[in-house]
């Protein structure tokens, strides 16, 4: 798990007017909490920001934070507040987190295998569940779990007791959670239906 | 047509409609949306228009959400008639869509063709709208 550096700086006045004048300036306003410690009002250059979330680790990537030049610790990106139509970023939640316990998060669930059997029967695979609830403990933060789909068959299902965790990672998920589905589409169902029909109406003696 | 099966009160008042959407802005269900970039009321047969065009262009593959339902009644008065005597009949359905909301949703393994689709759909609608995709990452 790769480690990303942040730099903040306090001192920013709070307030819908005077965040809104630093959003302007490229700088988001940010507030850094948890672990029993105050909580800090902070801002983050936008640039600086950008860089840390996409690097390998994605959202989930565990921040090294300096505040003002100091090292604050280990903090993640609790959430991330979006403006609802650009989608550029209003306001970050940073959590301070203790490097050597275990925490829980959400990791995205990814699709990996092309499912040949569904796609040949008419079916669709369908991710029902994106994200998964996992704990684990800050250095070996998962990026993403992989959902292997190659030997799926239509009308089957991925269970999220039949996923395979990467080492040190655990879910409090109910084993029965469907994750991924492989249904039929209706057209290829309607399809097999009139072929059952026509072949019947072919061959009557084979139905008496 | 989408309709409430009851309400409360049958007429309500026109409201405002300022600012961005609260809520529902981001792709929940399908794989792309289609999302208001400005305000509108969006009436039950423009909802049913809309969906009608997406389903015949994806021919029954895929899936269809539906994020929004028209529960605010609209009067009208009737035509020719003089000023006064109250407020008008109630005489269709909308959903009130603010800059920001994903209205509709599709889930379709080819990305041709379900663009294709929400461009048929929004072609139905009485506001600027644009294709956006579920957010993945940063």
């Amino acid at each position: 798990m790769s480690e990303v550096t942040l730099t903040a700086s306090t001192g920013r006045i709070t307030g819908s007017p005077s965040s809104r004048r630093l959003r302007t300036e490229g700088v988001i306003p940010a507030v850094v909490y948890g672990m029993g410690k105050e909580a800090v009002s902070v801002q983050v250059a936008r640039s600086d920001f950008r860089k840390a979330m996409t690097t390998e680790a994605g959202t989930n990537a565990l921040v090294s934070l300096s505040i003002d030049g100091a090292h604050e610790g280990h903090v993640l990106v609790k959430e991330l507040q979006r403006h609802p139509v650009r989608r550029d970023v209003l306001h970050i939640d940073l959590q301070r987190i203790d490097a050597s316990k275990e925490m829980k998060l959400t990791v995205p669930l990814v699709l990996r295998g092309d499912a040949k059997k569904v796609t040949a029967a008419g079916g669709i695979v369908e991710l029902r569940l994106r994200q998964l609830n996992v704990s684990v403990r800050p250095d070996s933060i998962p990026t993403e779990i992989y959902v292997d789909v190659a030997q799926l068959e239509a009308e089957q299902q991925v269970l999220a007791g039949e996923l395979v965790l990467p080492n040190g990672v655990s879910t409090e998920v109910d084993p029965a959670t469907v994750v991924v589905t492989a249904n039929l589409t209706r057209a290829a169902i309607v399809a097999a239906r009139q072929a059952e029909l026509a072949a019947a109406a072919a061959n009557p003696a084979a139905q008496s | 047509m989408l309709m409430p099966r009851k309400v409360k009160h049958r007429k309500q008042h026109r409201g405002r409609l300022t600012g961005n959407t609260k809520g529902g802005a981001s792709v929940s269900y399908g794989q792309y949306g289609i999302q208001a970039t400005e305000p509108g009321w969006i009436t039950a047969r423009q909802i049913e228009a809309a969906r009608i065009a997406m389903t015949r262009h994806i021919k029954r593959g895929g899936q269809v959400w539906i994020n929004i339902f028209p529960d605010k009644p609209i009067t009208q008065k009737p035509a020719e008639t003089r000023m006064g005597s109250g407020k008008g009949n109630p005489e269709k359905w909308v959903a009130v869509v603010r800059p920001g909301r994903v209205m509709f949703e599709l889930s379709y393994p080819d990305e041709e063709i379900a663009r294709g689709a929400l461009n048929r759909a929004i072609q139905k609608l009485p506001i600027k709208a644009k294709i956006i995709k579920r957010e993945e990452g940063f």
